[in-house]
């Protein structure tokens, strides 16, 4: 079979999330599996952490608190509207960290059905399905493309798009399209192809290693090693997912406080703005 | 956990979040500039393909897909600049 990785693998790697079962005319396959148990896993912290959460925080809140603060903070750190897409940058990075470290747990890939000779994981890692971080990539795009509506207002967003001198458009217009497009593309194919590639690796390890059944030791110690450059991999791509989000809302509303826009009306001012002294 | 309000009116440009911001940008600008060529030349494709102009728009695509690729490596290092 072509897509599978290392001959008798262990892991089954396939570059298509497979079907499990189907309601009706919806497939669900095993990389929605994967992103419901993420989601439900988020939800669940949340849920116990919300009436729990103390001013001295406890060992474990402060844990579950470290990622989210430094998310925070580092969006905090990039316009004075941070609060208005705040939720959206932590929410994209725990989804993605969470995701991808669910991937990593026994069971994840080799606990399945058996469908003739193959064997179908019940669950997949979310992210090493294409459609997931599409999903991802298509919201966080639909979002700074409507920030950078919001500061600059529709014809302002056109006008750029456009491009100066005006006779310059027919060029301009499909070279600032096509730049657009790329954010999508890239954000969404870096994370899948990432993902992706870290199961693929997993599996040629273990199959690698199992193969050599004379050193069966090393069929426990290779993958620990390739488990633990996953779980760092997994960290870094979620941060690199979040914080490009965060870059391109932040670029798209910078434009305009830099004096590009062309509408100031909508600015709103944060909190801090109410009670600053003037900046001089 | 509420950020603490420091009265300042503009957001801490020098705060430590700005290296890896940066960071992410340097990640992001190696994959758009081939994205950028490959959507130039997909588009060129699959217009010749439909209006049956081969190799026109395929040259055009192409042409455009590498001046965004260069646009955006402008574009980038100027919104850093700016930032």
């Amino acid at each position: 079979m072509p897509e599978e990785e290392a001959g008798e693998s262990l892991i089954h790697v396939v570059i298509k999330a497979e079907v499990l079962f189907n309601i009706g005319p919806f497939e669900v396959t095993n990389s929605m599996v994967g992103a419901v148990l993420a989601a439900f896993v988020l939800l669940a912290a949340a849920t116990y952490f919300e009436g729990r959460a103390k001013t001295v925080p406890s060992r474990m809140q402060s844990l579950i608190e470290l990622p989210i603060e430094y998310m925070a903070r580092l969006t905090e750190g990039s316009t004075s509207r941070w609060r208005g897409y705040v939720a959206l940058v932590v929410g994209l990075f725990l989804m993605i960290l969470v995701s991808n470290w669910l991937g990593l747990l026994p069971g994840v890939g080799t606990i399945g059905i058996v469908h003739g000779e193959e064997l179908i994981p019940l669950v997949r890692p979310a992210a090493a399905d294409l459609n997931f971080s599409l999903a991802l990539a298509i919201v966080t795009f639909v979002v700074f493309v409507w920030w950078a509506i919001r500061v600059n207002g529709p014809i302002g967003y056109l006008k750029e798009l456009v491009g100066e001198p005006r006779y310059m458009a027919p060029l301009m217009f499909p070279i600032h399209l096509i730049s657009e497009v790329s954010r999508l593309v890239s954000l969404s194919m870096r994370l899948f192809g990432n993902v992706f590639a870290g199961e693929v690796l997993l599996a040629t390890m273990l199959g690698l290693t199992t193969a050599a059944v004379f050193v069966l030791p090393l069929a426990f110690f290779v993958p620990a090693i390739f488990l633990v450059l996953e779980l760092l991999f997994g960290a870094v791509q979620a941060l690199v997912f979040a914080l490009l989000a965060m870059t391109y809302i932040t670029m798209a509303i910078a434009e305009h406080e830099g004096g590009h826009g062309s509408d100031d009306t909508e600015h709103e001012p944060t909190p801090q703005e109410h009670h600053a002294p003037s900046p001089a | 956990m509420e950020p603490e309000d420091r009265g300042d009116p503009a957001p801490r440009k020098t705060q430590a979040g700005a290296p890896p911001a940066n960071w992410g940008l340097a990640f992001d600008l190696a994959f758009r500039l081939g994205i950028a060529v490959i959507l130039g030349l997909g588009g060129g494709l699959l217009l010749d393909g439909w209006l049956r102009t081969s190799p026109i728009f395929t040259l055009i695509g192409m042409v455009l897909g590498i001046a965004a690729a260069m646009y955006t490596i402008w574009d980038v290092a100027r919104g850093s600049m700016r930032r």
